[in-house]
C-alpha cells in the first residue's frame, strides 16, 4: 500500500535526523543550534472526530461515540529568530491517523446504500453506525512563541493529504424512502441492515489550522498538546449524499524529543 | 486512566447532544389511513405509496363520495379530506409535506363489484421509471380501455438490489413472442451483495393478484406478498399457456448464502387460490398461501412442474374444493370471497430457494367461472 511506503519513508527520515543529531556530526547540530534551528521528533494520540458544525437537524441523537486510538508521529524544524529567540517559524511533517466510530439516530438523512457496483439512494430515518478512519500526511507551518524557558505555543495552517480512507457503516432499525422522501418506504427491522461506503468520496487534499502548546518537562523531553481544526469538508465537493459538511477536529496529546 | 477515558467520552457525547438542533419538519407526505364515512366497504382500504383503493359493494353509488384521510403529521391534502367528489373515475389528490418541500400525487379509486377480470393476455405494461432503473408492471384493461387492476410482482423489492437496470434485467417483465402478441416472463435472479447481507440471496420472477408491500420486503418478506382481490364468481378452471426452463443448479438459501442441492430440480408454480375473507384475514400472504390447513381457503387450482417445455403448452387446472368447504352464494354476492392467481419461476422462491435462471413464460391465461354476471 502507498500509505505504508510513505510511513516507512517518514521513519527513515526521522531516524536519519536522530542519527545525524546524536552520533555522526555533533558539531553540525551545534552549528544548527547557533543558527537558531531546533529539531524535534514527536509522537501523539489523536482524539476527535469529523463533526458537522453546526450539528444538522437530520441528526436527532448521538447514541455513541468512540474516538479510537489514532496515532501520530512527526518531526518539526523550528527556526528561532535571534537574538531574543522568542519568535520562530516551524515547518513539520507528520504521519497521522484520524478516525472515530459513531452511532446516531437520524431523521430524513441523505443515504446511499452500497451494492455490487451499484447503489440505492434515498432518505434514511433510523439508526446509523459510522466508522471513519483516514491515514494522512500533514505539513504544518506554524508561528512559534516562546513564553519562557519551559513553555512555547504555536499557531498556523496545515495542509494534509488523505492517502488511505475508510468512511463506511451500516443503517438499521429504521426505514429508507427510496430516491427521496416521497419514494417507496422500505423498513429495516430486526437483523435487517444495509451497508454504505463513502470511502472513495473522501477529499484527498485537506487543510486547516492548528494551535497548541509545549512544555519542556526535562532537558530534551517536551509534552505537547495541539488542536487541529480542518477547514474543508472531508468529502469531495461533488459528493452530495451527505448533505452537510464534516470537518475533522482533533485534539492530540503526546511527547517529543528536542535535540 | 480508563475512568478518565470514559469520562471524556461521556463529556463529548453530552457536548455533542447539547448541539442537537430543533427537530426538522416532516419531509414525508403519506396517506396513512383512509376512510369512506357512511359507505359499506367490502375490504379495508388498500393504501400503497401512490394509490388508495376503496372496494365497495356492487351497486353502490360512487358519484358523490367524501373520503377522509389521515396523513403524515403536518402534511396537507388537496382536495381537502372530506371533499365530495365523483368517483366514477379515479380522482387525483396531492399531499404536501409539513416542510412544504415535498409533494406526492395519489390516485384514489372506488371500485364496486368485481375488481379483477377473467382473461389475461399480458399485452399492457406500465413502466415504473426511476433515475437508475425501470421495470414493467402488467395491468388489465376493460372493454372501454380503463384499467381494471395491476398485477403485483416483486420487482419493487428487486430494485433495492441495484442489479436491475432495464425491464429485462428485472425478474418480471413483458416478453416478445407470446402465443399471441406479448407475454409475461418470470426469471429467477440472484440478489447480489444486498441480498446476501439481507439474507435474501435470490428473487424468483412472479406475478400475482394482490399487492407487493415493499415496506416489508426486507424485514418480513413473507408478509410483503399480499394475495387476493374481491371476487364475485365461482371459479372452475384456471387455464392458459406456459413455457418453462428450469435453471441448471438448485440452490437452497442458508442465511445470505446459496447452498447447492445436488440432484434437485427447480419447478415453476401456477396456482389460484379462492378464499373466504374474515376479519383479520382479508388477504393471504407468503406464510399461508400454500397452507393445507388454513380455514379460509375454499378452493385451489395448482400446477407445479419441473418439466422443461420449449413450446407453448396449454394448461387447464380445475379448482378443487377442499373437503368440508363450499361456496355460499349469498356471501359470494356480498363480496365475502377473494381470489388470487400466483405464477412463479421457482416454487420455493418465497423462501429464496430455486435455480438461478429458471424461466417461466405465461400467456393467454383465463379464469373459467360459473355464473358470470359482472363481466
Amino acid at each position: 500500500m502507498k500509505i505504508e511506503r510513505y510511513s516507512v519513508l517518514l521513519c527513515i527520515l526521522i531516524t536519519s535526523i536522530i542519527s545525524k543529531a546524536q552520533n555522526s556530526e555533533p558539531d553540525n547540530l551545534k552549528w544548527s543550534s547557533l543558527q537558531g534551528f531546533e529539531y524535534e521528533i514527536y509522537a501523539a494520540v489523536n482524539i476527535g472526530g469529523s463533526a458537522p458544525i453546526p450539528v444538522p437537524a437530520e441528526i436527532r441523537h448521538i447514541d455513541g461515540y468512540n474516538p479510537n486510538l489514532n496515532l501520530q508521529i512527526g518531526t518539526t524544524v523550528t527556526k528561532w529568530f535571534t537574538p531574543s529567540r522568542r519568535w520562530g517559524v516551524a515547518i513539520g511533517l507528520r504521519f497521522e491517523e484520524k478516525g472515530m466510530k459513531t452511532r446516531a439516530t437520524v431523521k430524513n438523512y441523505g443515504m446511499e446504500i452500497a451494492m455490487d457496483g451499484s447503489s440505492v439512494s434515498g432518505n434514511w430515518t433510523g439508526k446509523v453506525r459510522t466508522v471513519y478512519h483516514s491515514k494522512q500526511i500533514a505539513f504544518p507551518v506554524t508561528a512559534n512563541f516562546r513564553i519562557n524557558k519551559r513553555w512555547k505555543v504555536n499557531f498556523g495552517p496545515y495542509v494534509a493529504l488523505a492517502l488511505n480512507n475508510d468512511f463506511n457503516g451500516e443503517v438499521h432499525d429504521g426505514y429508507l424512502r427510496e430516491g427521496g422522501p416521497t419514494g417507496n418506504k422500505v423498513t429495516f427491522e430486526g437483523d435487517a441492515y444495509a451497508t454504505y461506503d463513502f470511502s472513495n468520496d473522501i477529499r484527498l487534499f485537506q487543510w486547516g489550522l492548528q494551535a497548541g502548546g509545549s512544555w519542556l518537562a526535562l532537558n530534551h523531553l517536551v509534552i505537547n498538546a495541539n488542536l487541529t481544526w480542518g477547514l474543508n469538508d472531508i468529502f469531495n465537493s461533488s459528493f452530495n449524499t451527505v448533505t452537510f459538511n464534516l470537518y475533522p477536529i482533533y485534539l492530540n496529546f503526546g511527547f517529543g524529543y528536542v535535540f | 486512566m480508563a475512568s478518565f477515558k470514559w469520562t471524556l467520552f461521556l463529556l463529548i457525547s453530552l457536548f455533542l447532544n447539547s448541539c442537537i438542533s430543533k427537530e426538522p419538519l416532516n419531509a414525508e407526505c403519506d396517506i396513512t389511513e383512509a376512510f369512506l364515512p357512511g359507505v359499506d366497504l367490502t375490504r379495508e382500504p388498500i393504501i400503497t405509496n401512490d394509490k388508495v383503493t376503496f372496494i365497495v359493494k356492487s351497486g353502490t353509488n360512487v358519484r358523490n363520495m367524501s373520503p377522509e384521510f389521515e396523513l403524515t403529521p403536518g402534511a396537507e391534502i388537496n382536495p381537502p379530506s372530506g371533499t365530495a367528489l365523483d368517483f366514477s373515475s379515479p380522482q387525483r389528490y396531492v399531499v404536501t409535506s409539513e416542510d412544504r418541500q415535498q409533494h406526492k400525487v395519489y390516485t384514489v379509486a372506488v371500485q364496486a363489484g368485481n375488481t379483477v377480470n377473467l382473461n389475461y393476455d399480458f399485452e399492457n405494461v406500465r413502466l415504473v421509471s426511476k433515475s437508475s432503473y425501470s421495470y414493467d408492471v402488467f395491468y388489465e384493461i376493460s372493454a372501454n380501455g380503463s384499467e381494471i387492476f395491476s398485477w403485483a410482482s416483486g420487482n419493487a423489492g428487486f430494485a433495492l438490489t441495484g442489479l436491475g437496470k432495464t425491464p429485462e434485467t428485472f425478474p418480471t417483465y413483458q416478453g416478445e413472442n407470446g402465443v399471441t402478441g406479448k407475454c409475461a416472463v418470470m426469471e429467477t435472479h440472484t440478489t447480489g451483495a444486498f441480498g446476501k447481507i439481507g439474507k435474501k440471496p435470490m428473487a424468483a420472477g412472479s406475478i400475482f393478484i394482490g399487492k407487493f408491500d415493499v415496506t416489508n420486503a426486507l424485514s418480513r418478506p413473507l408478509q410483503a406478498t399480499q394475495f387476493g382481490m374481491p371476487f364475485f364468481n365461482e371459479p372452475k378452471i384456471l387455464e392458459g399457456y406456459f413455457k418453462y426452463t428450469p435453471g441448471p443448479v438448485y440452490y437452497q438459501a442458508d442465511g445470505g448464502d446459496l447452498i447447492e442441492v445436488p440432484d434437485k430440480k427447480d419447478a415453476c408454480s401456477i396456482q389460484a387460490v379462492f378464499f373466504e375473507v374474515t376479519p383479520g384475514m382479508e388477504m393471504l400472504d407468503g406464510s399461508n398461501l400454500a397452507s393445507e390447513d388454513n380455514p379460509n381457503i375454499i378452493a385451489t387450482a395448482r400446477l407445479i412442474t419441473e418439466e422443461p417445455t420449449e413450446e407453448w403448452t396449454k394448461f387447464s387446472i380445475p379448482f378443487v374444493i377442499r373437503s368440508g368447504k363450499y361456496i355460499d352464494k349469498d356471501k359470494l354476492r356480498e363480496g365475502g370471497y377473494s381470489i388470487t392467481i400466483v405464477c412463479s419461476s421457482s416454487v420455493d422462491g418465497d423462501y429464496f430457494s430455486g435455480a438461478i435462471g429458471s424461466k417461466l413464460q405465461i400467456d393467454e391465461m383465463s379464469l373459467v367461472c360459473d355464473d358470470v354476471e359482472n363481466q
